[in-house]
């Protein structure tokens, strides 16, 4: 019966590919959502408005974030958008099925043991935002501004590897936007491609 | 275990061996092979290829790795002279991850790769080294690399892997057979791709969309066919997060059961939205505002500005240059009808209404053309050859009648005359019809923004902008309407009217002039010769109709000469008249250069400021800022020595390239001026009416960050 259910599920989920990843569009009103923290804090899109917003899709078991946290790249974004006073949420949609679904705690402090300066890290293991979203890999990262508009979609860097070394040359796409909107600008570059695992969300 | 893998993965490459043509890790055994079945002979087939065997499970990307994932990279080490060509990718399969797909493949792969050997080529053997980078995943990720090496023996046969290398060419997808077509539907949210040639086999079952490129589809989505005969058509719909623009691009067809895919080249039609927010037209920064006074200051400004600016755009076009012909009809407009208050209010409001008519009717006609996929702008009328004779002609006809040549009471059916005399209401309206017609493609100084902000407003606020841009233009004839005092400042009727007619023919003719070179700019010398063949016939048949001969015969023979000239003029011209193959002659090409938009971002990697001319025959505003500003000496020598690159975006004849850049900077038509610094996207743009003084200030401030 169960296996049925899934069965109607996932044909459903096929035939109407739209409900599966929503489809955040760059210029247009960024999805609004409500979700807790790795701290059990409840927080809300909502609760930044008036604030430039980073959305950092995460997952620790990921080469590809580990390629930005181990070089420190991730964390030297971070506390340059905190610097700005933008606000940075990282995102982890890891389905807890899935062997790389890390508890909240342990999140937390894997987030702490890599010296990371997000505003705050969230649990959003229904994947809820990231098919919102429409996230796609980790790390792929969203930015939105201070009315609400989703202004930026795409990767953190212009060099998809796994390679470390990378990061150097690499052009970093989320300083360079924020740049663009600290100087008043629309961002230069809106939709960049995104690299890296795949996000774990359920049914996979 | 796997966890110990996965920190391991990024810290070590998977295998460094010296001299080996293998590589085995837990998810992939990976190995370089060769296959020269006549030994090592130029212009013999040689191919390497990187065979990576799967466990089960685990699967390795294609080209276009879907929605995550990364391609298979192969680097090559080669002797001199010896070159390995791209990866000929077998045809892909779909691997859904959860809501996600990526495309790749499990099991046996062979990835092939021809090489090509120097013709003298004489050494006993090819010694080959490989470095591969491979992501393999199946629900997690792993980076692997491996370093290989191989030595092909040149007087031996190599073929010891002849069936993997088979299987990979018969999994090679075929080119179709005929060509594709494809063109954005729906807003650009779906590509609507139309194929012929595919296997017969294939007719009536269900096919998968391969895109080649990352960037544009929605990987994930069901795409749904239709088969009509031979013929498959789908709407591929398009990511919400596209991050490229192609106007080309290939993709791979298959259905289930078949080796080989069938590879498409799809040309795409129709005009790709900015890639950057639609709300938010990337115009400029605050601190380039001063270069930009008056025409694009306000970047997200609102309904209310946009109609502000069309009304005092529309006023500023009657006195723009392409307008004052059509200026001088409705002044002997007034000269005639200054006797009656109430023909001259009623004929003021016809015209306004003729006015504003014709601009919502132009402007929705380009609304619909621009949602079925057209790349058009405003303006798009002049950049139909026919269109531009047709003017020509209605401009000679009304020239000849104001010259006295004839009168169109005399050649109109008298029907149709006394219908002109009983209603000049309706005359009244026409002129303003007409007005419309010519002003259209004059973007004057408030128009560029205003117009560009219109496309990007639901039709029926486009729609509204476009009319208020008409009431601005009807304004000024219909205030001399509404208040007698200023029609009163106009002159008495009398004698001088016949002189003042007379004399008004020469603008209109001056606008043929203008008109014919338009068209010899679209069409080449032999299509402006044509136009004025027809000319000369047409005033001819004219003079002929026009005459008054008492005897009916002289009179049909007269006739009758002038319909025969005038069907040979025009069996001449009408081919001739067909869109152009010749480049138009801009004259000074040193110092300008052709557009494109990967010629500014190259000339912008150099560290060069790059001025960008949005320009087009038939627009005479760009016309005359092209031999004053653009031709001033002052500004070419400030141009040379700060080494500003010259570019001109011609928009003469319709231009897909170009449409999307305007649409990019916001606008609709040109003139539009962008000058484009090293390192920024956004270009700054400039005023319509431009001077020297403004270009020169910009340039200056281009220097000083």
């Amino acid at each position: 019966m169960m296996s049925m259910k899934k069965l109607v599920l996932s044909t459903l989920v096929a035939a109407l590919p739209g409900v599966t990843l929503a489809n955040a569009a760059v210029g247009q009103p960024a999805p609004a959502f409500s979700v807790t923290d790795t701290s059990g804090k409840t927080v809300s899109l909502a609760d930044h408005k008036g604030k430039t917003v980073v959305l950092e899709w995460v997952n620790p078991g990921c080469p590809y974030v580990r390629k930005h946290y181990d070089s420190a790249n991730m964390q030297a974004t971070q506390k340059g958008a905190a610097g700005q006073g933008v606000v940075w949420l990282a995102v982890n949609s890891t389905h807890p099925s899935h062997y790389d679904y890390k508890k909240p705690a342990e999140m937390a402090a894997w987030m702490k043991s890599q010296n990371a300066a997000p505003t705050t890290t969230l649990m959003d293991s229904e994947g809820k935002i990231g098919r919102a979203y429409g996230a796609r890999t980790t790390p792929h990262m969203y930015i939105v501004d201070a009315k609400g508009t989703l202004v930026y979609a795409g990767g953190i860097d212009d060099k998809p590897s796994s390679n470390p070394a990378d990061v150097k040359t690499a052009k970093n796409h989320v300083n360079a936007a924020l740049a663009d909107l600290a100087a008043g600008k629309p961002v230069a570059q809106a939709a960049t491609r995104p690299y890296g695992c795949s996000v774990k969300y359920s049914d996979g | 275990m796997l966890r110990l893998l996965l920190s391991l993965a990024l810290a070590l490459p998977a295998v460094t061996a010296a001299q080996i043509a293998s590589v085995k890790t837990d998810e992939v055994r990976a190995e370089l092979v060769a296959h020269a079945p006549q030994g090592l002979v130029a212009g013999q087939p040689v191919w390497l290829g990187l065979a990576i065997e799967h466990a089960p499970h685990w699967h390795t990307y294609w080209k276009n790795p879907g929605d995550s994932g990364l391609p298979t990279t192969l680097n090559w080490q080669l002797p001199a002279g010896v070159t390995a060509g791209e990866i000929a990718w077998p045809t892909p399969t779909r691997l859904p991850v959860g809501p996600l797909v990526n495309y790749g493949y499990e099991g046996k792969l062979l990835l092939p790769v021809p090489v090509t050997l120097p013709a003298d080529f004489k050494a006993e053997a090819l010694d080959v080294k490989l470095s591969a980078q491979w992501l393999v995943c199946k629900d997690v990720c792993i980076p692997q690399q491996g370093e290989f090496a191989l030595r092909v023996p040149a007087k031996a046969s190599t073929a010891g892997h002849a069936a993997a290398f088979a299987a990979a060419w018969a999994a090679q997808p075929k080119d179709a057979a005929t060509a594709a077509r494809a063109e954005l539907v729906d807003n650009a949210k779906a590509l609507r791709v139309t194929i012929g040639g595919l296997p017969e086999a294939w007719r009536g079952k269900e096919l998968a969309f391969f895109a080649e490129i990352a960037g544009v589809i929605e990987h994930a989505a069901k795409v749904t066919g239709r088969w009509d005969g031979a013929t498959w058509q789908a709407d591929v719909p398009i990511s919400a997060q596209r991050f490229e623009s192609p106007t080309q691009m290939h993709a791979v067809l298959t259905t289930p059961g078949v080796a080989a895919g069938t590879r498409v080249n799809l040309a795409i039609a129709g005009a790709w939205p900015a890639l950057a927010a639609a709300a938010t037209p990337a115009l400029q920064s605050p601190a380039d505002a001063a270069a930009t006074p008056v025409a694009t200051g306000a970047a997200p400004f609102g309904l209310a500005f946009a109609l502000l600016f069309a009304l005092v755009g529309g006023a500023l076009l009657n006195l723009m240059p392409c307008v004052f012909p059509i200026l001088s009809l409705k002044v002997l407009g007034f000269a005639g009808h200054a006797h009656s208050r109430r023909a001259l209010v009623g004929g003021g409001i016809a015209y306004s209404a003729g006015v504003v008519l014709s601009f919502v009717a132009l402007a929705g006609l380009l609304i619909a053309l621009k949602s079925g996929g057209e790349q058009i702008g405003w303006g798009f009328q002049l950049q139909s050859p026919g269109f531009v004779a047709a003017l020509a002609v209605l401009f000679t006809v009304i020239a000849l009648n104001l010259a006295g040549l004839f009168e169109f009471g005399s050649i109109l059916p008298s029907g149709a005359a006394a219908l002109r005399l009983r209603h000049p209401m309706a005359d009244s309206f026409l002129t303003g019809v007409l007005a419309v017609a010519v002003a259209s493609p004059c973007t004057a100084p408030f128009m560029g923004a205003a117009l560009g902000f219109a496309f990007t407003l639901p039709a029926a606020q486009a729609l509204l902008v476009f009319a208020t841009l008409g009431a601005g233009m009807a304004l000024p004839y219909l205030a001399m309407c509404a208040w007698p005092g200023l029609a009163r400042a106009m002159p008495k009727p009398g004698a001088w009217m016949a002189t003042f007619k007379s004399v008004m023919a020469f603008p209109m003719l001056a606008t043929v002039v203008w008109l014919t070179w338009v068209l010899g700019q679209q069409t080449g010398i032999d299509g402006a010769a044509a136009l004025l063949g027809v000319l000369v016939a047409l005033a001819f048949a004219l003079w002929a109709w026009g005459r008054v001969d008492s005897e009916r015969g002289a009179r049909l023979a007269w006739n009758g000469i002038g319909v025969v000239l005038l069907g040979l003029s025009l069996a001449w011209a009408l081919p001739t008249w067909r869109e152009a193959q010749a480049a138009p002659a801009t004259g000074d090409s040193t110092t300008w250069q052709p557009w494109s938009a990967e010629r500014v971002a190259a000339l912008q990697a150099e560290g060069r400021i790059v001025f960008v001319d949005f320009t087009a025959a038939w627009c005479v505003t760009c016309q005359v800022n092209k031999r004053t500003t653009l031709g001033d000496a002052r500004l070419l020598a400030e141009v040379q020595t700060r080494k500003v690159a010259l570019l001109r975006a011609d928009w003469t004849r319709r231009d897909a390239a170009i449409s999307n850049e305007l649409a990019r900077l916001g606008r609709n038509g040109v003139p539009v001026y962008a000058i484009y610094r090293p390192g920024q996207a956004a270009p700054t743009l400039l005023p319509e009416l431009l001077t020297v003084q403004t270009v020169l200030n910009a340039l200056a401030q281009e220097s000083s960050p």
